[in-house]
């Protein structure tokens, strides 16, 4: 993975009340398991788990055709999913840390918000662009346009926040519900206008996928994930502070607004390229950290390298199961998350109320 | 070595809390900032920690603390809110472990491991280190950071100049046994060389340990010295608006007050 993890703490021998070493097993268990899941979302379906690591390692003797499946096909699939869960479980983490709101998440910055009517936008509105317009964005409309309607919403929201340099967080958090419900509103009006076959796509464009996947689509986003995915961590010890308060968090010597301005931009960004790759893909930024925080603690440092590789593998099974529950059609993968998500959280919810209350 | 706050100016929404007020604080003494309620103490201690807009200077060892970079205040103040919650389930250790924020404060990386339960034995919660923050008492969480403070800025001077604790009514929610074990471990602190600054309400505990008073009230300073000479019948009545009558202690001249006497006075009126 592209994250460093950051230890400033000199390793003593281990104390009461000290969840290092777990945390640490806790990064070590999850990337067996990423690199498990990895692995067998490559070897899912038609070719077998010995030929996939044949192809995979090009041995000789693979077909083409197993060639073409696990390099043209699954590996963009399998390596969209582990950036965008990532990017959605730590971005999620960042935002409960900076909002110091368990329930926090991307959404609440206006980025899925945006995203979503630029995608509504493009898929309604895209058909009276001028014809050189669509055949130069062509398939990468939708995307581009929730991207753009994404960083768009953020970037308004936070001028509405920011008052003589100062970033109002409670201010933030209630401008993006107006927000929301305004694009709420105006996705609403366009619904209206759609035709049915256009209806179809808005809809499974909210329950996101990442069928579509290919290299090209891959690499669009991934440069942005990555840098995002890699600045995350650097946060983790202004996140940890800010678990005390904004006041608290500056005596200590940390750069409260500037760190907030890269929290907003890292989440926008990561945020607008996942949505504008899959759509809509809910719950893995509350989940994720939140059983994380339960098993780990809530120390930022190790917090964030674990939801990226816990949400990855979300992500991956999720996937997994969205192909096959009714093969040889998918199933949307949101609706994989939030079946799956839901009620495990209500059950971690239930076994856990006196972490969770405070 | 001082804190020093001139010309402090606080306003909030249409309400002008302080009114040009002089502070000044020296290392080496407990100085205690006392008024009644809504008098604009914590606003003075908010003004000088840079907490709240104001207009005036203040400077800690003669630096600019507008202008210092916050990294660098981080070493030489620490600052204990009068309470403070946390959003996510941190254990005793990890919220000590905080103070190590901006950097290892003996200037030594290895004290880094013992430092947390050093401060933790000090306010008396040794074997508190796995217990979660949000499941202790009030008293107990607010002693969870005085460690925190304490491990921010352990020693008490470092490479010649003091250090600052600023205190926010530190024992407001402590009962009589943990307020004189943290009202001494502030003396002992100022004692060291380092500089205390604190708010609080407990007259007698001020009385006792501070060796700078200042009495404030709406927003202007009343009187401010040593506590024998803050502390008397006229400044108390006027300033908390009931009559208090103040007596010492034989042996060392200590001022004391009973709330009966408070009583007696007024019902005598």
């Amino acid at each position: 993975m592209a994250l460093a993890s950051i230890d400033t703490d000199a390793s003593g021998p281990r104390q009461t009340g000290d969840r290092r070493a777990l945390a640490r097993a806790v990064t070590f268990g999850l990337t067996i398991v990423l690199v498990l899941s990895m692995l067998f979302s490559l070897g899912w379906g038609a070719a077998s788990d010995t030929r996939v690591i044949a192809a995979l390692f090009g041995f000789e003797g693979v077909s083409l055709r197993d060639t073409t499946i696990v390099w043209d096909i699954r590996m963009p699939r399998v390596l969209t999913g582990v950036l965008v869960g990532a990017a959605l479980a730590v971005s999620g983490a960042v935002m409960q840390g900076l909002f110091r709101n368990p329930l926090a998440d991307p959404g609440l910055v206006g980025v899925s918000a945006g995203a979503g009517f630029g995608a509504v936008v493009a898929i309604v509105l895209g058909g009276a662009a001028p014809l050189w317009f669509q055949a130069t964005l062509g398939y990468y409309m939708v995307p581009l346009a929730a991207f753009f309607g994404g960083w768009l919403t953020t970037i308004l929201l936070y001028i509405v926040a920011t008052r003589n340099g100062r970033t109002s967080v409670a201010t933030m958090l209630l401008a993006g519900i107006a927000l929301g419900a305004l694009t709420g509103a105006m996705t609403g009006i366009l619904t209206y206008y759609a035709t049915d076959d256009e209806l179809r796509d808005l809809t499974f464009w909210g329950l996101g996928s990442v069928a579509g996947a290919n290299w090209s689509k891959f690499w669009s986003s991934a440069p942005l994930i990555a840098l995002c995915l890699i600045v995350a961590p650097f946060m983790a010890r202004s996140l940890n502070a800010l678990a005390l308060g904004e006041a608290a968090a500056a005596h200590m010597g940390i750069h409260v607004q500037k760190m907030k301005n890269i929290a907003i931009l890292t989440v926008a960004g990561s945020v607008g390229a996942a949505v504008a790759v899959t759509g809509g893909i809910g719950f893995v930024g509350i989940v994720v950290p939140h059983l994380l925080r339960l098993v780990q603690g809530p120390d930022h440092r190790r917090l964030l390298v674990n939801c990226a590789l816990l949400g990855a593998v979300m992500l991956l099974l999720a996937d997994a199961i969205s192909r096959t529950v009714i093969a040889p059609a998918e199933m949307p993968i949101g609706i994989i998350t939030a079946i799956i998500g839901g009620p495990f959280f209500l059950w971690i919810l239930i076994r856990n109320r006196s972490l969770v209350d405070l | 070595m001082f804190v020093r706050a001139e010309n402090i100016t606080v306003t909030l929404g249409r309400r002008e809390i302080l009114h040009s007020v002089q502070f000044e604080a020296r290392a080496g003494e407990l100085s205690a900032i006392v008024g009644p309620n809504g008098s604009g103490k914590t606003t003075l201690l908010k003004a000088i920690t840079g907490e709240v807009a104001y207009s005036g200077g203040v400077t800690i060892n003669g630096a600019d603390t507008k202008t210092a970079r916050p990294e660098a205040l981080a070493t030489t103040r620490a600052v204990l809110p009068q309470a403070t919650t946390l959003a996510f389930p941190f254990n005793v250790l990890e919220v000590v472990r905080l103070g190590l924020t901006a950097g290892v404060a003996t200037g030594d990386p290895r004290d880094a491991a013992t430092l947390p339960q050093q401060a933790l034995a000090r306010v008396g919660l040794a074997g508190f280190e796995g217990r979660f923050y949000a499941e202790l008492s009030g008293g107990e969480k607010q002693r969870v950071q005085l460690a925190r403070v304490l491990v921010q800025i352990w020693k008490p001077v470092l490479d010649g100049s003091p250090r600052w604790l600023f205190l926010d009514e530190p024992v407001s929610s402590l009962d009589i046994a943990h307020q004189l074990m943290v009202m001494r471990l502030a003396a002992d602190y100022a004692r060291d060389g380092g500089g205390v600054v604190a708010v609080m309400h407990d007259l007698n505990l001020t009385a006792m340990f501070a060796q700078q008073v200042t009495l404030i009230e709406s927003g202007r300073i009343v009187a401010t010295g040593a506590p024998s000479d803050v502390l008397t019948d006229v400044n108390l009545s006027l300033a908390y608006g009931c009559a208090l009558t103040m007596n010492k202690a034989p042996a060392d001249g200590t001022p004391w007050l009973l709330p009966q006497a408070a009583r007696l006075t007024e019902a005598a009126e």
